[in-house]
């Protein structure tokens, strides 16, 4: 009794914490982004004041004024949904097999799965633009998508792994002297059971192709321009222009938020219909 | 349908042969019972059976057909599992339909025979329940209504009752028992629990160590085992080292007593069940020990008597003798004729069980 009363207050104090951390790095940011975003250029916004005196949506009608940005959205929700799903459906299998290699060959092969996500983005992009020129892959949404599925893949992989080697081995076994195949227990046991790590990793993956600019950049431009290029330009080449680049950032954190908004709903479903069902 | 038979079953691990050539025949509708301590090789067995372990050597037939080779999924053999396994993203009817959809059976037939399988175990209204909204022993039904489903040919056990709590566990043993007599299917069943082992089976196998110590029906096998490991193994036994002289015996406190099995080899001792041990008060007549401890369990009282420099258990049942205190002497009766264990090469079974 006690115990789950230590435990609720414990859940507490960790989820204030979180909220605190939360707060911290996103909120306060966005605090500042949105002062700037809805500054005034013609009166300025100078020390000693804390907030701007007066407030416009000038960088907003000059950024939004490029009739191209809509295509642009278009194009980068098209090309960061397909990376999603082509990132889970490649990160299945590899997942699966690693989840059950021997505990030595396993830490191995991960490293060399996960060595794409310690190496900085434009070295990842130099080089496989090189190669992706070769196979003319350079400026089509092809290229583009497949360059910023090698971005996403290595997280995926990881997240599935895990999630995957949570799934009790028992749990196959009985679907297999129930009559599945292994490829059936597969499809019906261990792919609906990865569900929450796909969703994490999808909506990583969904984030990281949306935000992109290195490797999008090297492979799709001038021709392909996704949201994440097509905005980093109006970041003002040399010098930055605070405003604008405000701007820029609140247009690229929208979905990030919105997924977010989207993922915590349906993960409190989840665990919304378990816990009614203990009543 | 048809028995099973199990001959030469090796399975060698990297660092351990978790069997080691067991031969085992499980008549067609009977249910056996595989008793043994922790890692000796159970649920190794039962595994090959079942198909989702391969055997190193050896081979399993069904009736005249051999199996081990065929996939599991082909095989069409039940397995209750000690975890049960259930299915934690599906309704208990989805998980019950689950083999059925395997076999291509049309809606109807499955929500026929699901429901069917699921009034069997008493367990109609929680059709609908995900796993983790049941209780341990609903959990364990629907496990069981999971298997016998897709109408087996073979129902394997593993440890089903292990870990559910001790009254639960009787009455669905029980249930269990009597199901698997209505349904008449070829079952093995592993424990490593006695009573259970003794109250479902027809034969009762004995393993140790990857290989079957000795089998037999319950009655026999808890009479007259072979082997001291089967006589401590199955349910508690005094094994007293007495001198030997033809069919007599000549126990530690001085009484005398006939062998009802003399010239066996290497023998360890006679097995003299504490329950099978009358005792009394010496009273002034020449006392065979007294009384080292007492535990009292309400439906009888345990006693260990230290008893000619040995000390033996002694067993009385019933709620209203009088309790003889500690440090009491007291004379011993066991019965006139007592049997003999070999040692065999496992031991004793004292510190597993
Ligand atoms: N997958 C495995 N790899 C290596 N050793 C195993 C494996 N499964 C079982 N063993 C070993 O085989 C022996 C028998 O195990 P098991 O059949 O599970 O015993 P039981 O079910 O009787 O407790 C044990 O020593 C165990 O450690
Ligand atoms: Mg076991």
């Amino acid at each position: 009794m006690s115990d789950t009363r230590r435990q609720k207050r414990e859940g507490r104090w960790l989820a204030v914490g979180l909220y605190g951390y939360l707060a911290l790095v996103m909120f306060v940011p966005l605090v500042v982004i949105a002062l700037w975003a809805f500054y005034d250029p013609a009166v300025g916004w100078y020390p000693p004041d804390i907030v701007p005196t007066s407030y416009s949506v000038e960088p907003w009608r000059e950024v939004l004024a490029d009739r191209g940005i809509i295509g642009s959205l278009v194009l980068s929700l098209i090309i960061s949904t397909t990376v999603t799903f082509l990132t889970g459906a490649l990160a299945f299998p590899t997942a699966w097999a690693l989840a059950h290699f021997p505990f030595r060959i396993k830490r191995a092969v991960e490293v060399f799965v996960l060595a794409p996500m310690i190496v900085p983005g434009i070295v990842v992009a130099v080089s496989l633009g090189e190669i992706f020129f070769r196979l003319g892959l350079t400026q089509t949404v092809l290229g583009v998508i497949l360059v910023q599925t090698v971005g996403t893949l290595p997280l995926m992989i990881r997240i599935l792994t895990a999630t995957l080697e949570g799934i009790p081995g028992e749990l196959m076994l009985a679907a297999r002297t129930l009559g599945a195949s292994p490829r059936r227990a597969l499809m019906r046991i261990a792919l609906p059971m990865a569900w929450p790590g796909f969703l994490a990793g999808g909506l990583l993956s969904f984030i990281s192709s949306f935000e992109d600019f290195e490797k999008t950049f090297m492979v799709g431009a001038p021709g392909v321009q996704p949201l994440s290029v097509r905005l980093w330009s109006y970041l003002g080449g040399e010098i930055l222009i605070f405003p604008t680049a405000a701007v820029v950032t609140f247009i690229l954190l929208a979905p990030t938020l919105i997924i977010f908004f989207i993922a915590e709903r349906l993960m409190k479903e989840n665990v919304l219909a378990a816990g009614m069902g203990k009543l | 349908m048809a028995g099973l038979s199990i001959r030469g079953l090796t399975k060698a691990f990297d660092q351990v042969r978790a069997l080691d050539g067991v031969d085992l025949e499980v008549p067609d509708g009977q249910l056996v019972t595989l008793l043994g301590p922790s890692g000796c090789g159970k649920t190794t067995l039962l595994r090959s059976v079942a198909g989702i372990t391969d055997p190193t050597e050896g081979g399993i037939w069904l009736g005249d057909r051999r199996i081990d080779g065929v996939p599991p999924e082909r095989r069409n053999f039940g397995m209750v599992f000690q975890s049960y396994a259930l299915f934690p993203h599906m309704s208990v009817f989805k998980n019950l339909a689950f083999g059925l959809e395997m076999r291509r059976l049309p809606r109807s037939e499955i929500r026929k025979r699901v429901a069917q399988a699921l009034h069997l175990v008493d367990m109609e209204a929680m059709a609908g329940r995900l796993p983790r909204q049941l209780s341990g022993g609903q959990q364990q039904r629907v496990a069981l209504a999971r298997a016998i489903v897709i109408e087996p040919d073979v129902l394997l056990f593993d440890e089903p009752l292990s870990n559910l709590d001790a009254k639960l566990r009787d009455s669905l043993r029980d249930q269990l028992r009597a199901l698997q007599r209505r349904l008449g299917v070829t079952s093995i069943y592993v424990t490593h629990d006695q009573v259970e082992a003794m109250a479902l089976a027809d034969e009762i196998v004995i393993m140790f160590s990857g290989e079957i110590v000795e089998r037999g029906d319950p009655v026999s096998l808890y009479r007259r085992p072979i082997f001291r490991f089967t006589a401590e193994f199955l349910g508690r036994t005094n094994v007293i080292e007495a001198r030997l002289d033809g069919d007599r015996c000549r126990l530690p406190w001085g009484d005398e007593r006939s062998v009802e099995n003399p010239g066996i080899d290497d023998p360890a001792g006679v097995a003299i069940r504490p329950e099978d041990i009358a005792i009394s008060t010496a009273n002034g007549s020449d006392p065979h020990g007294e009384i080292a401890e007492r535990m009292f369990l309400g439906a009888g009282t345990n006693y260990v008597v230290d008893a000619g420099g040995v000390r033996v258990r002694v067993n009385v049942a019933g709620t209203q003798n009088d309790l003889i205190d500690i440090g009491t002497p007291v004379r011993l009766t066991p019965p006139k004729s007592l049997h003999l264990l070999r040692r065999g090469r496992h031991g004793s079974a004292e510190a597993l069980a």
